[in-house]
């Protein structure tokens, strides 16, 4: 009995393990090796040549696709570049002039162009936020400090539309400027635009990793400096500055790739004349050329992938330690000094920056060419009476979206869960599974969808059969695949906390391995785990990027794809689409806490 | 209630060897204490007496049968660690009924009584539904321990259970232990790196240094015929002199160090010596004495520290440290003592 159940319990955990990394498989490593295979392989053998063809391009590579031939371009192209660098947005405002180095660094130069453009972007206005978090005390501080990671999981066809209804030619941003007398600015289709959205993204990020740091310091620390004569602001550059700079390298390095593999912002704000490498690759799938697709896609995969693991490596070195006290924080409310005239000044630049895309959108939405009305509310139920087979339904977008995202929801949080489990815990085989789990994160969407297509919806032969799988359960996979991390990065790190020793009673009091995970770990984690469901299901109902290849040709449209149909012949409709979304998410996020809330522990 | 039997306990992990070869017998009912300072071992032997950590080499048996390989669960034994270790999701109550999921309560009693029963015995009845963080740091250790009682385990371990409370509350809470303990008769090992509260709990303990045994007895023993130099230097203070044997005469050894010849009684050594070989003594601080006759050498007198009712004073003598006990701090810059050969104690 006792035997029987040891060996239950033995392989309970690795058996788990296993099946996770079999639904992985199927729904990540199959696919995307499929995309990876039609770039290396033709006609029965492995070739490099569709590889090579990209690589000797110089519409991709500029300069560097002639380096092979003749090293010294790579000087030439590079010295008279560096000046230029440093001379960017000098008009800003009125006609913003830039290097614009596509044509020197080809599509791959000029993504990693405005990749980097983005990351500065993203420091510069995420720091001071790092700094107000970590030290000043107002109400509803806990509020803004989780705040910090909705624009993670708002979807960004959505934010693109604000950007539009901000930013456009008869955006709010060019109302005020006739209002004022001021000529107006197009700004749509720039670069700066590309980068601000990229900012809106990022800057919360790297906010909030410094500011979690921050908090870790020891006041004792920066005292000890003062104490032994620094002031305070070399005690912040000689102490201080030096336990951040890891931190904020870290919020650099991920907004780095997650604005290298941006996708929906690019094509909705850049359109293909600022094209990126993933946008290109979705128009070369879109013109049914899935070699160049592949090929490409594989080459910025490479990518992406030495650079998530350089950060994963580097993040692994550096886990914050709760401080013994941290630094005491300063009142935001109170007489006005320098200080807290600086933090108000960036206040009100962060409510520019992320209050006025939302409610531009949501007011766009309202307005037609005479003042208020519903009407772009009334075309969405319009369409959805007399609309024809081929176009976009709104209610069978909304319809989509809430079965996508229940379903992504039923795999992403078991999965994500058990990976969390696998990944804290000595389990045979535990740092595999855990390295391989964290490949999603460094895959772009388009790629997981286009590897999907290839090898799911065109179908595959297993044993003589062929498997072929309807768009709608693809883009359920391609979301799960996309959620899962979310609830492990959630849950890991409160599995991570709980004292060993805790573990250790249970079991010395007769609980299995198994029954200690279930009585004991899960019940801690739960808020972890409800935190990791709402996003899941935030990340599925905004999902764009591979949700628009799979749903290409298919009723199997989401709202987000609804929306970027609608943006390109009607702003208002898109608005009033991007206003139902924000809906859809809201609810859904505060369902999904409240229900968390009402199971208690 | 059983005894434990370590044989050739031996702990390797990836490059560091935590313990070498550990062969120890605790006896049904003891109290038994392990003793050290950190990173000797104490808590990697506890560990594998739990079952918690496994040995590279050698057995663990509770009354004579072999259960190296008995996984924790199954083991019956008590744990209470440092850190409480409660679980903070459930109330107290909970916390000690856990166990108790898994095993019977003894008795024929209801789970329910037998949690107020253990809550009673560690003096803290009608708390059952409190959160263990509404309790202060002593009252969530006896939590600890009434939860590792409750299923009635053969074995009780105590890893460092008191370390993480202040000096009163640690005397209370180990008279508290030690009462419970004795009322039960339950076989308890009990790991502490103080080696005071070792000599005031324990039936025997072994003193552990560099992942092995080096005196394992009573608390008298192994204060008053330290085995080694470490055990005379870690158990209480003591001052150490080592020299050459130049006479023997009946009891005493005649021992040249520096420019003294100190006589220091022979049969409280195990080891014959000879004229010629090597030997090193202790003696207590307490044992120095002002008015002694025999023995006498000077200390040029450094720090004091007034203990109330006592003075420890650092002195040197022959480029070592001697460290002196006085009744009332000195008045003066040097004092010359003496001892009793039978005071000497030959390592």
């Amino acid at each position: 009995m006792s035997a029987l159940r040891d060996r239950a319990d033995a392989v309970a955990l690795p058996a788990v393990a296993a099946v996770t990394l079999l639904v992985l498989t199927v729904l990540f490593y199959y696919p995307v090796g499929r995309v990876l295979s039609e770039a290396v392989w033709r006609e029965g053998s492995l070739t490099a040549e569709p590889l090579l063809a990209v690589l000797r391009d110089p519409f991709f590579f500029g300069v560097l696709a002639q380096a092979t031939e003749d090293p010294s371009v790579l000087w030439t192209a590079i010295a008279p570049h560096t000046l230029r660098l440093s001379l960017p947005f000098v008009d800003a405002g009125v006609a913003v002039t830039y290097p614009f180095p596509n044509y020197r660094l080809g599509l791959f130069g000029f993504t990693a162009y405005q990749a980097l453009l983005s990351t500065v972007a993203s420091v510069v206005l995420g720091l001071p936020g790092a700094y107000v978090l970590a030290r000043f005390e107002f109400p509803g501080r806990e509020t803004v400090r989780s705040l910090t990671a909705v624009p993670f999981v708002l979807p960004s066809i959505m934010v693109a539309i604000g950007f539009i209804a901000t930013f456009g030619r008869n955006g709010v941003l060019n109302d005020v400027l006739t209002a004022l007398g001021l000529p107006q600015v197009e700004l749509l289709y720039t670069l700066p635009i590309i980068v601000l959205a990229h900012a809106f993204y990022n800057a919360p990020l790297v906010a909030r990793v410094t500011a979690t740091a921050w908090e870790s310091v020891d006041a004792g620390v920066a005292e000890t400096a003062r104490s032994l004569g620094a002031s305070p602001r070399r005690a912040f550059l000689d102490v201080l500055l030096p336990q951040l700079l890891p931190a904020i390298l870290t919020g650099a390095l991920l907004t780095f790739v997650f604005s290298f593999m941006s996708f929906a912002i690019v094509l909705a704000l850049g359109g293909l004349s600022l094209a990126t490498v993933e946008v290109w690759v979705y128009q070369r799938v879109s013109q049914l050329d899935y070699e160049t697709a592949s090929s490409l896609a594989t080459l910025e995969m490479l990518f992406s992938l030495a650079l998530t693991y350089a950060y994963l490596r580097y993040e692994a070195r550096q886990r914050a330690e709760r401080a013994a006290r941290p630094p005491a924080r300063k009142r935001l409310f109170g007489r006005l000094n320098a200080d807290r005239l600086a933090v108000w000044g960036y206040v009100a630049v962060v409510a520019v920056v992320f209050v006025t895309p939302i409610a531009s959108m949501v007011l766009a939405s309202v307005s037609g060419p005479s003042g208020l009305t519903l009407e772009h509310y009334r075309f969405l139920i319009e369409r959805q009476a007399t609309g024809a087979d081929f176009q976009i339904k709104p209610l069978t977008a909304i319809r989509n979206s809430l079965l996508y995202g229940a379903g992504s929801l039923a795999i992403a949080v078991p999965m994500g869960v058990l990976l969390a489990v696998v990944s804290t815990r000595d389990v045979p085989g535990s740092k595999l599974v855990d390295t391989l789990s964290m490949a999603p994160f460094a895959v772009s969407g388009v790629v997981v969808g286009l590897g999907l297509l290839q090898g799911l919806v065109f179908g595959t032969e297993v044993l003589g059969y062929r498997i072929t799988v309807a768009g709608g359960v693809a883009v359920v996979a391609a979301h799960a695949v996309g959620a899962y991390p979310f609830v492990t990065r959630n849950v890991a790190p409160l599995l991570a906390t709980i004292d060993r020793s805790v573990v250790e009673s249970a079991r010395t009091l007769g609980a299995s391995r198994l029954r200690v995970l279930l009585d004991i770990e899960l019940p801690q984690v739960f808020a972890g785990v409800v935190a990791g469901a709402a996003f899941a299901f935030a990340i599925s109902i905004g999902e764009f990027d591979s949700t628009v290849i799979l749903a290409t040709g298919s009723s199997a449209y989401t709202m987000p794809v609804a929306i970027e149909r609608f943006i390109g012949r009607r702003l208002g409709p898109a608005t009033a689409m991007g206003c139902v979304l924000l809906v859809v998410t809201a609810v859904s996020f505060l369902v999904i806490d409240r229900l968390g809330d009402g199971r208690g522990m | 209630m059983v005894d434990i039997e370590l044989a050739g306990v031996r702990k390797a992990f990836d490059e560091a060897v935590a313990l070498e070869s550990v062969s120890l017998s605790v006896a049904e009912g003891e109290f038994f204490t392990l003793v050290g300072p950190s990173g000797c071992g104490k808590t990697t032997t506890l560990r594998t007496i739990a079952g918690l950590s496994a040995p590279t080499d050698g057995t663990v048996s509770f009354d004579g049968e072999d259960v190296s390989d008995v996984p924790v669960e199954d083991r019956n034994v008590g744990v209470v660690f440092q850190s409480y270790a409660l679980f903070p999701h459930m109330t107290v109550a909970e916390n000690v009924r856990y166990g108790l999921r898994f095993t019977d309560p003894p008795r024929g009693l209801t789970a329910d009584e037998r949690v107020d029963e253990l809550l009673e015995l560690v003096d803290l009845p009608g708390m059952g539904d409190r959160e263990p963080d509404e309790l202060s740091g002593g009252q969530q250790q006896r939590v600890a321990l009434a939860r590792a009682l409750a299923p009635e385990p053969d074995v009780l371990l105590l890893d460092e259970p008191m370390s993480a409370l202040d000096a009163r509350l640690r005397e209370q809470l180990r008279r508290e232990i030690k009462r419970i303990q004795r009322d039960l008769g339950v076989t308890t090992v009990y790991v502490t790196h103080d080696q005071e509260e070792a000599l005031a709990v324990s039936d025997r303990l072994a003193v552990m240094h560099d992942g092995g045994v080096e005196q394992v007895g009573t608390p008298v023993e192994v204060y008053e015929q330290p085995a080694t130099e470490f055990v005379a230097s870690f158990v209480g203070e003591n001052n150490v002199l080592s020299g050459a044997v130049t006479g023997r005469d009946g009891d005493e050894l005649a021992v040249d160090v520096g420019d003294r010849t100190f006589h220091v009684a022979a049969d409280n050594g195990d080891a014959d010596h000879a004229v010629g070989d090597r030997v090193t003594f202790c003696v207590r601080p307490t044992h120095l004495d002002v008015d002694g006759s025999r023995n006498r050498f000077p200390v040029a007198l450094g720090p004091v520290e007034y203990l109330g009712g006592t003075t420890r004073v650092y002195g040197e003598w022959n480029g070592q440290e001697i460290v002196l006990r006085l009744p009332e701090p000195p008045e003066v810059d040097s004092l010359t003592v003496g001892f009793d050969p039978e005071d000497a104690t030959v390592l």
